[in-house]
């Protein structure tokens, strides 16, 4: 058995560190001495680097340290996804692009001819985490109108022709959201590998999708006990068709040598929030079941931060401190690796890491963490006392 | 006015040039070393930094079906060129406008503003079934109306609420810092009124296809009018094939070896420089030229056609 290792790319800047809520990486904070891609040059004009630039050096840095590639989210306020991965392409070698993609803004046709694209310019390095939108303001601000359950079946119709016209020069498709004639990649496209296409989202709706079309299912950390159940249904359910699913959780990380050094830093950065940070966090309108999952820790209304820790090593304001879900790990280098141990005996088959800031993160975690793996959980332990 | 120059990359033309598994064998005692990771981009990079080097203003990547999307091949040869405007070309059907503008906001990021659009013209209606596209004849134009009109809507405006009868977005547009770049600089299209009508409308360049000097002229007053009436200015481009040699029996004898476009402009280099300077004085100020093979040609055009030319419309601007 071997477990894919990814990291995660940030698209909406990234921070200095934890303490801090500026992004001094990139340009959604205001320029000011310090700052970098862009930054400031000797003469106070802007240096000409842009936000791609620091991106290229978290994608070298990860594939350098031995993940596989990286996510690339995608939100109103990020940069996308399908630019930065041809962008990064021939500036990187071996790190996989995994594209986040709200199926319902693409042709289908189009999107296939992008992606066997992709694969030609990369050797084959392109993935997906196929996303079906938290609905809300959110989903109309996209221009998308349609409703949470009818997200999914546009999502699972699409992936049909997507992989049909990968699979076949001549397809005809007659469904409720998409209608194909005769449609079918050129031969050059088509003789690139399909990409994996990885699943996200936690209502009945997703899992049902999921299981016919997905090779991952993926999940942002919820309590160990809950995601292995998680876990155990999605692999029965995609079994009960004749196909099998694996099953990857996408998780940040605080490690540091010691446990009493990653909490301090918690501490710090949960000191650091400002009220206005927690309000802008409190009750976003969703129809997301994966989210409210996470909503339940209400990490908003704590007033310390250890009123956060849920389990050993589980910390549940990561969302106070940046963009993202609420629940985290933290502790050190062995503590986490032991955490990652408990996942793995959970029914975890791969991981999507981050840790902020992503540069710096993701050589260390590549450096102290992942290499303390091979190690059984308990082994790590009984180091970690 | 400046007259700008583009090179137009055709992905499907070459077909075998750096194509993994297709390249021409060499005879067996020639050292073979051709890296294994090269691949079909390579050669795109290879044109875009030709173009760069033999200073074009910029290069158009054509929309073929049956070759690599055109904005996947734009932003890759941005990457490795410092300066070029690169514009791919794509269909009204590539899916939301939102989408697409917001992908364009993040190649203006990475790229220092050098993207442009040209919006493909539409194909046949069983050739847009093939690309799950089934809106009819007759509402394609109101399509791209509304992809325009939202794509630079949600670009410009904070907040933007647009319901039309493909595209709705409530309460939409970008924030800081995906808006701080200028919407791609627009080409569209067209022969007939309401192609110019649209362009008035949206374009910041029209698109001609070859033709006389005077029919161009008059169609070019046509759309004038038009623009003007909108309140806006729109210039005239040229879509233009050459075959241009150093002499003209040298054109006209490799005429027999090549299938040549229509309109196709057969002519020595200063015969060129002379027809290409009348278009300009007759209005055109962005000219979009290709000829096959795309590399060779773009240095030849590059090296010989362009600085006559500019001499030529230097010369013309100073006198003015
Ligand atoms: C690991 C993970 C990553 C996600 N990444 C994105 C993303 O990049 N962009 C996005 O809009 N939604 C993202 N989502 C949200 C999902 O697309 C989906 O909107 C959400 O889970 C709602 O679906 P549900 O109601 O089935 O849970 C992500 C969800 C998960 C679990």
């Amino acid at each position: 058995m071997s477990i894919d290792f990814y990291w995660r790319l940030p698209t909406h800047g990234c921070h200095n560190s934890l303490h801090t809520s500026g992004y001094e990486r990139g340009d959604w904070s205001p320029l000011k001495p310090g700052n970098i891609a862009p930054g400031l040059g000797r003469d106070g004009e802007p240096d000409g680097f842009t936000y791609i630039d620091h991106l290229t050096e978290i994608a070298k840095a990860a594939e350098s340290v031995g993940f596989l590639g990286g996510l690339i989210p995608s939100f109103p306020n990020t940069d996308d996804p399908w630019v930065i991965a041809p962008l990064l392409a021939r500036e990187t070698r071996s790190f996989r692009f995994m594209i986040a993609f709200q199926p319902g803004f693409g042709n289908p046709v189009h999107t296939a001819r992008m992606a066997a694209s992709l694969q030609r310019a990369t050797g084959g390095r392109l993935l997906f985490n196929i996303i079906t939108g938290g609905g809300g303001p959110a989903q109309l601000w996209w221009g998308d109108s349609f409703a949470h359950d009818d997200r999914y079946g546009r999502t699972s119709e699409f992936l049909d022709i997507f992989r049909g016209v990968w699979d076949s020069p001549n397809v005809s498709y007659d469904g409720r959201f998409y209608q194909l004639r005769g449609g079918g990649l050129p031969p050059l496209l088509r003789r690139e590998e399909f990409p994996e296409i990885w699943f996200s989202g936690s209502s009945d709706a997703a899992l049902r999708t999921s299981a016919r079309h997905a090779d991952y299912y993926l999940s942002w950390l919820e309590p160990f006990d809950q995601l292995g159940d998680k876990f155990a249904r999605v692999k029965e359910r995609t079994a009960a068709l004749g196909r099998e699913q694996k099953c990857a959780v996408r998780v940040d990380l605080v490690a540091r040598a010691t446990e009493e050094e990653a909490w301090r830093d918690i501490r710090i950065g949960f000191e650091n929030v400002s009220e206005e940070t927690r309000q802008r966090w409190r009750g976003q309108p969703t129809d997301s079941v994966g989210a409210s999952r996470q909503a339940a820790l209400r990490p908003t209304d704590a007033r310390r931060y250890d009123e956060l820790i849920v389990a050993p090593n589980l910390w549940g304001g990561f969302n106070l401190l940046r963009g993202g879900p609420a629940l985290g790990i933290v502790g050190s280098y062995e503590q986490c690796a032991a955490r990652l141990a408990d996942l793995i005996a959970r029914g975890a088959d791969a991981f999507i890491l981050a840790g902020t800031p992503h540069l710096e993160e993701a050589w260390r975690i590549g450096e102290e963490v992942l290499p303390l793996l091979g190690r059984q959980a308990r082994t790590l332990l009984a180091a970690a006392e | 006015m400046t007259l700008n120059i583009h090179w137009r990359l055709d992905p499907a033309a070459e077909p075998l040039r750096s194509e993994p598994g297709t390249e021409h064998a060499l005879p067996a005692f020639i050292r073979d070393r051709r890296a294994t990771s090269r691949n079909r981009f390579d050669y795109y990079v290879q044109v875009a930094r030709a173009v760069a080097q033999t200073a074009f203003d910029g290069l158009f990547v054509r929309h073929r079906s049956e070759a690599d999307e055109s904005r996947i091949i734009a932003a890759i040869v941005a990457r490795e060129t410092p300066r070029l405007l690169v514009v791919p070309e794509f269909p009204a059907s590539v899916g939301s406008a939102v989408y697409a503008a917001k992908q364009a906001a993040t190649f203006q990021r990475a790229t220092h503003g050098r993207l442009g659009w040209a919006i493909a013209a539409e194909e046949n209606a069983a050739s847009r079934e093939a690309e799950a596209d089934f809106v009819p004849d007759e509402d394609l134009r109101q399509r791209l109306d509304e992809f325009l009109t939202v794509a630079r809507g949600v670009h410009r405006d904070r907040p933007f609420t647009f319901q039309g009868r493909h595209f709705e977005v409530l309460d939409g547009g970008f924030e800081a810092p995906l808006n701080q770049h200028r919407f791609p600089k627009l080409f569209l299209q067209g022969e007939d009124d309401g192609a110019l009508a649209l362009s008035a409308r949206h374009a910041d360049v029209h698109l001609f296809a070859p033709g006389p000097v005077d029919v161009l002229a008059e169609r070019i007053a046509t759309l004038n009018t038009l623009t003007a009436v909108e309140g806006r200015q729109v210039a005239a481009g040229l879509i233009q094939p050459l075959l241009v040699r150093e002499d003209r029996d040298g054109a006209e004898n490799d005429v027999q070896h090549l299938p040549l476009a229509s309109g196709t402009l057969v002519a020595s280099y200063d015969e060129a420089a002379d027809q290409l300077a009348a278009y300009a004085a007759a209005g055109v100020t962005e000219l979009l030229l290709e000829a096959v093979p795309t590399l060779e040609e773009a240095y030849r055009v590059g090296q010989h056609l362009l600085p006559r030319l500019r001499a030529r419309t230097g010369a013309a601007r100073k006198a003015a």
